[in-house]
């Protein structure tokens, strides 16, 4: 009984401050300004705790919060100006932020031109991804998500962040490279001696002007008869059967 | 015809397709040949898809040790491994990026292997390996998407499988209640839920793995006892040695390309195309977003789903599948060049729809 009547002032303060602080749902115009302004698809869980904003009774809906949490929630709507520390339940990281650093009145007021938010937000970087905060907004990206950002901008950040570690991949696969660029070439040399070997002791000295000088054909049909019985089946023309 | 006959034709067949005498380290290394001519590029494809096929391999069995298909802990489970386990974003990120790969290069050699009519005989039984590695991949990309159970990866499960059930309308009598059942089956109940997820699961790293790896012995197995098809009309009679020029010219391309992967993949998160990347698991009280969509390789059947009358698209798809399987058959005859041209048109299709899917789907949907 106690407990009930503790919660009457609650009631009674909430009721008294909803008509200050304005309808409870998003902000869709935020929304479809930054879906038209980066062609991607977001949804409310943008700013707010629930990917279908404020209204329901899901957790992080107004539908489904205790009494502390709608007293959390009346402090937020009251930080008119900006400055306030916000811990709202029904937003996430960045809505919070947004009110901290614009109050709600000019969150209101910038309902009528959204993308003015991204001039005024500074330089911020929740997720510190290397890439503003405001123009996450622009992209269209999740400012709480350090995995999600524009492409582009991500390759340059994570480019300048894992110099080191890409230069040690590229050393690695240019001295990977070079070591079996040298390995075929000893293949070839190898190749060519036993053929030069073979041909003049078996064929004499015509087969292996008859067998030509391209390193190519070296490496192929001559290499084979280099591998053992190639000699002589190249001069009876066998060959890999292949289909017309 | 006989059934003594007819057995003694198909063990010919097959002893043509599978000769024994080349079963050999000799026959099917050492004195194995490569022709050398301008489409010699397309010989690497294959080699290409393999490696990536061993990466995502290695990457999955290392994500194992973390991931947890169940419901209430997958998300968490993939965000934990993304987010503090020490190189566990490089890890995803590599599986995620070599699969896009490995899908784009079986593609290309698909192509490549179509228009060089290397489905000739006797490498008839290449090519149909070949194409059932290729649905085992588009496979692989479907049940995979579910894993990290997202708001993308299950709402996108839950269009893919009621496209399934769509077919019962076409379908007469008792017949027309079987695409539910196979639905219900594939996914374990009446909705997307943990039984899906534990299917999906097991096939992607048990039962896709274990016919793929079966699969692609065979595909190699024919590959070496037949060598490389010729490829044009007119070989040029050069030719290089398989062992050991033509593997280490792979392997130098293996090098080059896995550079060039993890490159991508530290500087890139493969997350950062989707509209809603790994943020909140799937919420089943949730409404179902807007522009959910499938990976960027199944747009060359999604957009048509989109635009054409439902029938339509799942006909021609059949009428690919089955076509696929018969080319060596339908297109025995038929000469270089009409393939060249209908690998280029179906190449041009598949980069259009692909890059231009979402605007010509906005053209003729209105916009919305």
């Amino acid at each position: 009984m106690r407990a009930r009547l503790a919660t009457i002032p609650i009631i009674v303060l909430t009721l008294a401050l909803l008509p200050l602080a304005g309808p409870a749902h998003a902000h869709p115009e935020f929304e479809k300004a930054i879906e038209a302004r980066s062609g991607r698809t977001i949804d409310c869980a943008f700013c707010h705790a629930h990917p279908d904003g404020p209204e329901g009774v899901h957790a992080g809906q107004i539908g489904a919060l205790s009494p502390a949490e709608m007293q959390a929630l009346n402090r937020a709507r009251t930080a008119f100006e900006p400055g306030a520390e916000v811990d709202s339940p029904i937003l996430n990281d960045f809505g919070d932020h947004l009110v901290t650093a614009l109050g709600k009145k000019r969150l209101v007021a910038l309902r009528q031109a959204p993308l003015q938010m991204v001039d005024e937000l500074g330089d911020s970087d929740l997720d510190g991804d290397g890439i503003s905060d405001a123009q996450e907004m622009l992209d269209g990206t999740h400012p709480l998500m350090r995995h999600h950002g524009a492409p582009g901008s991500l390759f340059v950040v994570n480019l300048q962040r894992s110099w080191f570690e890409i230069l040690m991949l590229i050393i690695a696969t240019v001295f990977g490279v070079y070591g079996i660029s040298h390995l075929l070439r000893w293949f070839g040399h190898e190749a060519r001696s036993a053929l030069g070997d073979d041909a003049r002791s078996a064929l004499g000295d015509d087969a292996r002007s008859a067998s030509g000088d391209d390193a190519r054909s070296a490496l192929g049909d001559d290499a084979r008869s280099a591998s053992g019985d190639g000699a002589h089946s190249a001069l009876r023309g066998e060959g890999e059967p292949h289909d017309g | 015809m006989k059934p003594t006959t007819r057995t003694r034709r198909f063990v010919a067949f097959l002893a043509e397709r599978l000769p024994a005498e080349k079963m050999s380290l000799q026959a099917m290394v050492q004195k194995k040949e490569v022709p050398v001519h301008r489409w010699s590029w397309a010989y690497y494809l294959g080699g290409l898809a393999l490696f990536f096929f061993v990466i995502q391999i290695v990457t999955g069995l290392m994500m194992l040790f973390y991931y947890e298909p169940s419901v209430a802990t997958a998300h968490a489970s993939v965000e934990h491994l993304t987010n503090n386990v020490p190189g566990g974003a490089l890890i995803r990120n590599l599986h995620a990026w070599s699969s896009s790969a490995m899908i784009l290069s079986v593609m290309l050699h698909l192509l490549t292997t179509f228009a060089m009519k290397a489905f000739g005989r006797p490498r008839e039984l290449t090519w149909v390996s070949g194409v059932l590695l290729l649905f085992l991949v588009f496979g692989f990309g479907f049940t995979g998407y579910l894993l990290p159970w997202h708001q993308i990866a299950v709402n996108a499960t839950k269009v893919g499988l009621g496209s399934i059930e769509q077919f019962g309308e076409y379908l007469p009598g008792d017949l027309a209640d079987l695409p539910r059942q196979i639905r219900e089956t594939i996914q374990g109940g009446a909705t997307v839920g943990q039984a899906t997820l534990s299917r999906f699961y097991a096939i992607h790293v048990v039962v896709l793995p274990l016919i793929s790896l079966g699969l692609l012995g065979f595909h190699l197995l024919s590959v070496q006892l037949h060598g490389m098809s010729p490829g044009v009309d007119r070989p040029t009679g050069r030719t290089e040695k398989f062992f050991p020029l033509f593997i280490l010219k792979d392997l130098k391309v293996w090098g080059v390309v896995f550079l060039m992967l993890a490159v991508v993949a530290i500087c890139v998160p493969f997350d950062a195309f989707l509209d809603y990347p790994l943020g909140a698991p799937y919420n089943p009280l949730g409404s179902t977003p807007d522009g959910i969509k499938p990976e960027w390789y199944f747009f060359w059947m999604y957009y048509p789903l989109e635009l054409l009358p439902f029938w339509l698209v799942a006909g021609g798809m059949a009428v690919l599948q089955v076509g696929l399987l018969l080319v060596p058959r339908i297109f025995r005859g038929t000469s270089r060049r009409v393939l060249r041209t209908l690998a280029a048109a179906a190449a041009i299709y598949l980069i259009v729809i692909t890059l231009f899917g979402q605007a010509i789907y906005e053209m003729f949907s209105g916009g919305h």
